[in-house]
């Protein structure tokens, strides 16, 4: 004769619930702010526009900015980093979506700098730097929801 | 596959949903786990000092800058009795032919 379950089916369906809210709650803590994207954009734009001026002391003072700046926005999200989310959870799929999205942000940018330097345009690579920072903007939180649906959607446990 | 375990330890509420918030995690700060348990500084420690004693659990104190930093981690150990414990709860669901969202 089988044992009894140690807990009753409704109870068991609700430590499941209960680990599957808590996975969902560690993604949510890791990943970066909607307000990361407009600021990286904005401080590779100053940046590159700084070094396209071509006078050297605005490009001294644009080296110090863009590293001081991108320094701040990323200790910022790393000092309110308290939890670091299991990288299987994110999975060769959400690899993908990660490279992905770099590869066209990169491409669209590049692509514009090239075509605007064709065309004779005086700041090729600041439009082309401003196109990648839109674009991250745009398609980063979108990204980061992405993500976040697939991790909290990986099945728990042993992978049942 | 994972074979299914009951654990007891695990089971109970509080650690039930501690243990799940480090499995989805490498490691997480013992702020972070207060915060999002709400639980008080003492509960936590003593549900954390509970499950190392069994093995389950890696606790590691380190300091950033002059802040010290308390971080945790699911040992090996307990990673296996998490798992073994999900499909315990999973094989109770199925069997009593409850569905289960994936």
């Amino acid at each position: 004769m089988s044992e009894p379950p140690a807990v009753s089916p409704s109870a068991a369906a609700d430590a499941l619930a209960e680990i599957r809210a808590r996975q969902a709650q560690a993604v949510d803590a890791t990943l970066v702010p909607n307000t990361f994207w407009p600021t990286v954009g904005g401080l590779m734009v100053a940046f590159t526009a700084a070094v396209e001026t071509g006078r050297p002391w605005l490009l001294a003072v644009g080296t110090v900015a863009f590293v001081v700046g991108l320094t701040a926005v990323v200790g910022r999200v790393l000092m309110r980093h308290r939890a670091q989310v299991r990288t299987s959870l994110i999975g060769v799929r959400g690899g993908a979506v990660i490279a992905g999205h770099v590869f066209v942000t990169l491409a669209l940018g590049l692509g514009t700098g090239y075509a605007a330097e064709s065309a004779g345009f005086g700041w090729p690579a600041t439009l082309g730097t401003t196109v990648t920072a839109v674009a991250m903007t745009a398609t980063g939180p979108w990204v980061m929801r992405h993500l976040r649906d697939m991790m909290a959607g990986r099945p728990i446990g042993g992978g049942r | 596959m994972t074979a299914p375990r009951f654990d007891e330890l695990i089971h109970a509420p509080t650690r039930l949903s501690l243990v799940s918030l480090l499995a989805a995690t490498e490691w997480a700060e013992f702020r972070y786990l207060r915060e999002q348990l709400g639980m008080s500084d003492s509960a936590l420690s003593k549900q954390l000092a509970t499950l190392e004693q069994a093995g389950y659990l890696e606790v590691s104190k380190s300091f950033v800058g002059k802040r010290p930093r308390t971080s945790v981690r699911l040992s090996r150990d307990g990673r296996r009795a998490f798992d073994g414990h999900v499909a315990a709860l999973q094989e109770i669901v199925a069997q009593a032919g409850a569905r289960l969202l994936p």
